[in-house]
């Protein structure tokens, strides 16, 4: 499999250069047990949004959309500010 | 005198544009191969590089086609099939014992009594083959290479050409790949010539143009593996045309494998490009066009040509074709000859495309619509490079006579076909994997269309059953060191003292991605330097991040349990990361610096996630923080042992008495004019100074600190010695010590986690864990015996956990060790034994526990 990322920095790079981050998902609050957040994944067929970092690269983050189907990234992504 | 090969240790020249095929037939070799199971003798067939027939040991490569190989002058070439050779093989009597070898017999022969089968397979594999592998040569010697592109084109025909130059015209950064020389396969000088003009107007057009570059397959993406001779290419492309051509079909009857036996692509290229005749006397039968119109080219080549269009019933001969009988309205007629060509029909060379059904792949030219003429080709091709491409035309098969050769390179004839039907196997796919059809070198080329026909006209009721089988990479035979290709171009990193320690005598290891010292030498007398004197360990491969901006303590505060906010400037603390579960992920330092700023050093394995962990953190809480990893910018070398101080104050003017730089506190300091931050920490237990400075500088102060500390009986040490020593401490290693999903309590780190804070990555997790029993736990062990890594726990006869560090300690007097162990009934047992020896459980450190000597 190879899979090209669109990374907002570095342009498409093959998938190889990146670590995968998983699901994006919205932050528990500080105190609230976030037992589901850390043990349950929703892993359904489609588009989901997930984080991916570019470790071979510019070493920073985005959150982009990929179809779990047809591996299809949207190219609309968003860079980390971090 | 001309060029010329050695073949078997003959001489046989070479005329310019040669393969070794041509050249070996002109020099009228007619056996080019025996048959992998009954060792009858196979000849040129394709010419195309589509059919197992002509593989050679060439330049000592096993299994390469001749027919697609340019001869070169001191070539040599050997026949490896066949014993004592593939002239006179006398393993050709397997073909008379047809009956005792049954399609799938050693399945089903040779199994009892069981030790048989051992005997069997030796001679079994002895006796078949395709030739053997080189010995003693290194594999993957070839670099991979990535390449982008928007579109990819495989196969350097009219079809593919033009598609090329038309994308590359209208801007798009083109490649196209060529099995061969541009039309090295091609018998007609008008398609020879389209072709040259077509190269050109592709190259004018940007298209870069590869020669004997094979494509592998499509993999998802659409990602195609290229291999070429020096290279192997790693291609993502937008998209593909698959622009591969065909190759006319096999027709199966009596006879069909004789040597004589041409397609007739085949027998024109050897008489039109290399001048030679195929034979004197030649049955052409030809249901095609272009089969009619190369039989009058062969004509023209001074072979007696005979035309027929009625189906083959059988060729006769021994060794090679002596006569053929074919159908005519008239009926049967027998006609005396040396050669039969065919063209009943077409194959269309689709693997690719088939492989990527659901990717980026379009097929132009003769693989969609086969036996096209040049200007359909050239028109389908830059319909292609326009995006509308083709669906592939429908090939009707050429029909099954009673018996004959499915599949050359497997040898399974129609008559071990139907013995499989008959034993139940009813469908192409299992028909493939119960009698090898199409899993040979030509991967179903000449062999995947008649499997399919025959399994099809059988098994009405099920419809998949006559299906083609799956197409999966390789789509041609490629060598198997071209798989490996690019596995060797591992990155080691390396310090700045590396070549330091190489000169001083260091055995390295790798550890992770670093190569660093085992030892110098003797790692007890390392061990002792340390206790006694002193002792320099590299550790530059830490990771080393700067963490600065508004938000660096809250974010330090949030993501690590450590306590933070009341952690003064010059101060440091042990922290461990843990993971939203609460696992521990790493281990490592963290350093208050002034202005709000930290320093955090974390394992030298664990540093490329800190960085992404951190980085994800700073993203998902919107905070202000600037994180700079100086892992590789930065070198570190730590000083530690009773004596590490007086060596230290040789060097600097700056106060580094245990009252300025106690215990776990760190300063800017200034070591042989090297500007260093001095961090005290206890990692081997001893009094310790890690000297984190400017890469640049690490051999000199590595130099200055050997030197000043040969008094004081100081010498470099390495991983070896540091096992030890931080075991005698009971310091755990990350990763080896410890298991995925173990939490602080598990490891006794409890003490590192301020529960108390208002909230941390993991706490959660950790506060629904503290209401449950602890199933397992770290412990220190003494071993009465060897020490042993990674051997089982027992308390009785039961496995209660493993020893996951041991070591023979001078200083503990005895073989001491960690390990888990799981509770037994609540509680966890004490006397244990591992290997057979004694083992209790006891308190840690094993060394020092009171740590006077860490705070002296």
């Amino acid at each position: 499999m190879s899979l090209m990322v669109p990374c907002p920095r570095c342009g498409p790079r093959p998938q190889e250069e990146f670590t995968f981050g998983g699901e994006l998902r919205a932050l528990p609050a500080e105190d609230v047990d976030d037992f589901a957040r850390v043990y349950l994944r929703r892993n359904a067929p489609g588009p989901q949004p997930e984080r991916w970092f570019h470790a071979f690269g510019c070493r920073r983050w985005m959150s982009l959309t990929r179809d779990t189907v047809t591996n299809r990234i949207d190219p609309d992504v968003t860079p980390s500010g971090g | 005198m001309g060029d010329a090969l050695r073949f078997e240790g003959r001489r046989v020249a070479v005329e310019p544009g040669d393969t070794v095929a041509s050249a070996l037939y002109r020099a009228g070799v007619r056996t080019f191969t025996r048959s992998l199971k009954y060792h009858r003798r196979r000849g040129l067939f394709c010419m195309t590089g589509d059919c197992p027939n002509c593989s050679l040991n060439v330049d000592g490569d096993p299994g390469v086609r001749a027919c697609t190989t340019d001869a070169r002058d001191g070539q040599v070439v050997l026949r490896e099939s066949g014993w004592p050779s593939a002239e006179h093989d006398l393993l050709h009597m397997t073909d008379r014992l047809r009956r005792f070898l049954p399609v799938g017999f050693y399945s089903k022969t040779f199994i009892r009594p069981r030790f048989v089968w051992g005997l069997a397979e030796r001679v079994i594999r002895r006796a078949t083959g395709v030739g053997r592998l080189p010995a003693g040569r290194a594999a993957g010697a070839k670099p991979a290479r990535a390449v982008h592109v928007d579109l990819l084109v495989v196969g350097g025909g009219v079809a593919g050409l033009a598609a090329a130059a038309e994308a590359g015209a209208a801007g798009s950064r083109v490649m196209l790949v060529e099995e061969r020389r541009l039309g090295a396969t091609v018998w007609d000088a008008r398609a020879v010539a389209r072709i040259e003009a077509l190269a050109q107007e592709a190259t004018a057009a940007g298209v870069r143009i590869l020669e004997r570059h094979t494509a592998v397959g499509v993999y998802e993406g659409p990602f195609v593996p290229v291999v070429g001779p020096d290279e192997v290419l790693h291609i993502e492309a937008a998209r593909v045309i698959a622009a591969t051509g065909a190759v006319e079909a096999h027709a199966v009857f009596p006879g069909n494998d004789l040597p004589g036996v041409f397609l007739s692509r085949g027998a024109a290229l050897l008489g039109v490009r290399h001048g030679v005749r195929p034979g004197r006397r030649a049955v052409v039968v030809a249901t095609t066009d272009e089969g009619r119109t190369s039989a009058e080219a062969l004509r023209s080549t001074g072979v007696e040509v005979l035309i027929h269009d009625g189906p083959v019933i059988a060729a006769e001969g021994s060794g090679r074709v002596r006569a053929v009988i074919i159908e005519t309205p008239s009926g049967r007629e027998r006609i005396t000859c040396d050669t039969l060509v065919l063209s009943l029909g077409w194959a269309p060379r689709d693997a690719l495309l088939r492989m990527g059904t659901d990717q980026e792949v379009a097929g132009a030219g003769e693989v969609v619509i086969p036996g096209c003429s040049l200007e359909e080709a050239e028109a389908s091709g830059r319909r292609a490079a326009n995006g509308r491409g083709e669906a592939a035309s429908d090939v009707p098969t050429v029909p099954l006579a009673s018996d004959g050769y499915v599949c050359l390179c497997e040898d399974v004839s129609l008559h071990d076909l139907e013995q499989a039907w008959d034993e139940g196997w009813r469908s192409s796919e299992i028909l493939k994997r119960y009698t090898t059809a199409t899993m040979g070198p030509c991967q179903g080329a000449v062999c995947g269309r008649p499997l399919a026909a025959f399994a099809g006209a059988r098994a009405d009721a099920v419809a998949t059953a006559g299906a083609r089988t799956t197409a999966r990479p390789p789509a041609r035979p490629i060598p198997l060191e071209d798989l490996a290709a690019g596995v060797d171009e591992s990155i080691e990193q390396r310090t700045s003292l590396h070549d330091r320690h190489l000169e001083l005598g260091a055995r390295t290891e790798r550890s992770g991605s670093w190569s660093r010292p085992t030892t110098f030498g003797d790692i007890e007398q390392e061990i002792s330097a340390v206790r006694h004197r002193a002792g320099l360990l590299d550790v530059g491969t830490l990771g080393k991040f700067l963490v600065a901006g508004r938000d660096a303590a809250e974010l330090m505060d949030r993501v690590f349990p450590v306590r933070v906010r009341d952690l003064a400037p010059g101060r440091s603390r042990y922290l461990v990361a843990l993971d939203g579960a609460g696992y521990v992920m790493d281990d490592g330092l963290l350093a208050a610096l002034d202005r709000g700023r930290f320093y955090l050093c974390s394992t030298s394995g664990g540093a490329p996630a800190m960085e992404a962990w951190l980085r994800d953190w700073i993203d998902r809480w919107d905070l202000h923080v600037h994180l700079l990893d100086q892992t590789a910018q930065l070198g570190a070398i730590l000083l530690a042992g009773p004596n590490a101080r007086t060596i230290l104050e040789r060097l600097t003017g700056d106060d580094v008495s245990a009252g300025a730089l106690p215990h776990m506190r760190h300063a800017e300091i200034t070591v042989a004019d090297v500007p260093c931050r001095a961090l005290r920490v206890g990692f081997v237990g001893e009094v310790g100074f890690e000297l984190h400075h400017d890469r640049s500088r690490g051999p000199e102060l590595y130099d200055a600190l050997l030197e000043a500390g040969r008094p004081e009986g100081a010498q470099p040490f390495g991983l070896g010695a540091l096992d030890t020593l931080r075991l005698e401490k009971g310091h755990l290693y990350l990763g080896q010590d410890t298991l995925p999903d173990d939490h602080p309590a598990k490891l006794g780190l409890q003490w590192a986690v301020a529960m108390d804070k208002p909230g941390f990555v993991g706490k959660p997790a950790l506060e629904r864990m503290r209401a449950l029993p602890l199933e397992r736990t770290m412990v220190g062990l003494r071993i009465d015996g060897e020490p042993r890594r990674g051997i089982p726990l027992l308390a009785g006869d039961r496995v209660v956990g493993r020893v996951t560090s041991s070591a023979r300690s001078e200083a503990a007097g005895g073989t001491i060790a960690l390990g888990w162990i799981r509770a037994v009934d609540g509680a966890f047992p004490t006397e244990l034994f591992a290997g057979g020896s004694r083992t209790t459980v006891v308190p840690t450190p094993f060394y020092d526990p009171e740590g006077a000597r860490v705070h002296a």
